[in-house]
């Protein structure tokens, strides 16, 4: 009986868990391009207190407005690595996940710099 | 029974939230921020422009302009002027909504939620940014007083303070003896006082006043960055700059405004050209009226939100803050002032909240072109704010790197200032 329940309902229940799944994976995609970008917003409050908001281009510290993602995560990268010079951003570097480092990307990215 | 606003509210943000926040549905909510420097001010315009006018930010500061205290030792060095340390208000008015109220704040009632200004009008908060810096112990040098700051100038405050030391400075003739006393910890600025002897040396050795000798007599054994420091004060300066801790000086038995003498337990420094009298220092006044820090000290936060133990409606930032292993700076300050923000946000918007963290670099300039700095990164951890990455200059570092630190620091300087006030 039980069998025979579980036998007709399988497909329904496969049916069920493929649109579940699906719904999920929608949503989570959504949300993780949202909260990528939110979440970049928030880490990127740390950066303007060294590197200008208005993206200025100064003698001592790049200016990161409007940076390329790759090339942003490849910065952050030789940092956290030590490759790249600079205690400052080796500090930084090092304690970001690459999510984090990715979220700050696609915000830095996503800016165009003041003229 | 009747419920009033403040009733309803108070009752509203006693139900635990659920995924909504307490506040909303009231309304507007009201923050009010308690003093304009580096910690105020940020906060400020952080809630004020991230809430996007869901937030009534009002900003107590009796002063119309900001002389900031980081990069004061380059004005007192001739590196800057005096106008390019010097900030306004304006900005956080006009481009983020921000409500000044140019008055200073009396006191805090925090049964009633309320900041009383001398001009006896009442601000009431649902929550409160408290960010006085610091205030001066004037009887922890023996013959200092409130009446000697004149004579024996402390610097350690922004404004007519700052501009005294620059003047004694100048006054200080060749082969004339500068004492400055530095305090105990905690205090405003950890490398400060070893900067300002830098630039001390920087002004009177170019001046061609080389035989003017500068003698720090420390409160304590160690201070920061002070390898880097002695050796550079010794490639720099030659013998300018003497440093004695406690055990070498035994301790200040007196200084005298009138004679400009200087009495340690070990020897007697008379007839100086110039003696500058960094004293012990506490939270600002209005945060240890208001039972926020206990008598002489600093308040205890809540090292993952910044929220005063003694009362969740309000955040204490910066030098009146015990911020665990952060020094007392506006990077620090500045940092700290974000987390708050986020908080407040998070709980009368209900705005994403993230994970605490924080961020600090203190640079300070040697001589011309070379510049140090220490610095690291903290996160809440057993119960304070603690280092999870830490750097500092070592000594013999190149001569580019030294001045690519220099260029970082000026850099810092605008836009950590432009990220306060503008």
């Amino acid at each position: 009986m039980k069998d025979a329940i579980t036998k007709d309902l399988r497909p329904v229940l496969r049916r069920t868990a493929l649109v579940a799944l699906s719904t999920l994976l929608a949503f989570a995609t959504q949300a993780a391009a949202a909260a990528d970008w939110e979440l970049g917003q928030h880490l990127a409050s740390e950066c303007v207190a060294c590197h200008q908001a208005s993206g200025r281009r100064l003698e001592g510290i790049p200016a990161i407005v409007g940076l390329p993602t790759d090339q942003f995560v490849a910065l952050m990268d030789a940092y956290s690595r030590k490759q790249r010079e600079n205690t400052v951003m080796q500090a930084i570097a090092s304690r970001l996940s690459p999510d984090e480092i990715e979220a700050l990307a696609a915000y830095y990215g996503s800016l165009k710099a003041a003229d | 029974m009747p419920i009033d606003r403040r009733g309803f509210l108070a009752s509203a943000l006693a139900v635990p939230a659920l995924g909504a926040p307490a506040v909303l549905g009231q309304a507007k909510p009201r923050v009010v921020v308690v003093g304009g420097g580096a910690g105020g001010a940020t906060a400020a315009k952080y809630i004020a422009r991230d809430s996007q006018g869901a937030v009534a930010v009002t900003l107590v500061e009796e002063n119309e302009t900001y002389q900031t205290c980081f990069h004061s030792n380059l004005y007192i060095g001739g590196f800057k002027s005096y106008d390019e340390i010097l900030h306004r208000y304006d900005a956080l008015a006009a481009k983020h909504g921000v409500t000044l109220a140019r008055a200073r704040a009396t006191a805090i009632d925090r049964d009633r939620r309320e900041v009383a200004l001398a001009t006896g009008e009442r601000l009431p908060y649902d929550r409160l940014v408290v960010s006085p810096g610091i205030d001066l112990k004037y009887d922890s040098v023996p013959g200092w007083s409130k009446e000697a700051e004149e004579a024996m100038p402390h610097g350690w405050k922004p404004g007519r303070q700052t501009q005294l030391v620059r003047q004694r400075l100048d006054a200080v003739p060749d082969g004339g003896v500068i004492v400055m006393i530095a305090p105990p910890n905690p205090y405003r600025c950890p490398p400060g006082p070893y900067e300002r002897a830098s630039m001390f040396a920087h002004a009177l050795k170019r001046a061609g006043k080389s035989k003017a000798r500068i003698v720090i007599l420390d409160a304590k054994e160690s201070f920061s960055k002070q390898a880097a420091f002695l050796a550079d004060w010794e490639r720099h300066y030659g013998g300018m700059i003497e440093w004695l801790g406690p055990k070498v000086h035994d301790g200040i038995t007196s200084v005298d405004p009138d004679t400009n003498n200087v009495v340690t337990g070990f020897e007697t420094y008379s007839d100086c050209a110039f003696v500058n009298v960094i004293p012990a220092q506490m939270a600002g006044e209005i945060a240890r009226s208001a039972g926020l820090a206990p008598a002489g000290g600093y308040c205890e936060i809540d090292p993952a939100t910044m929220k005063s133990v003694a009362d969740a409606n309000v955040f204490v930032l910066g030098d009146a803050c015990i911020a665990g292993d952060m020094p007392k700076s506006a990077f620090s300050a500045n940092s700290q002032a974000k987390v708050a923000a986020m908080v407040v946000r998070s709980e009368l918007t209900g705005s994403r909240a993230f994970p605490a963290r924080y961020f600090n670099t203190c640079w300070s300039l040697v001589d011309t072109d070379d510049a140090i700095k220490v610095g690291g990164r903290y996160e809440p951890r057993d119960g304070k704010i603690a280092a999870t990455e830490t750097f500092v200059s070592r000594p013999g570092e190149s001569d580019e790197l030294r001045k690519q630190t220099q260029a970082e620091n000026i850099d810092w300087y605008q836009a950590i200032t432009a990220d306060m006030f503008s």
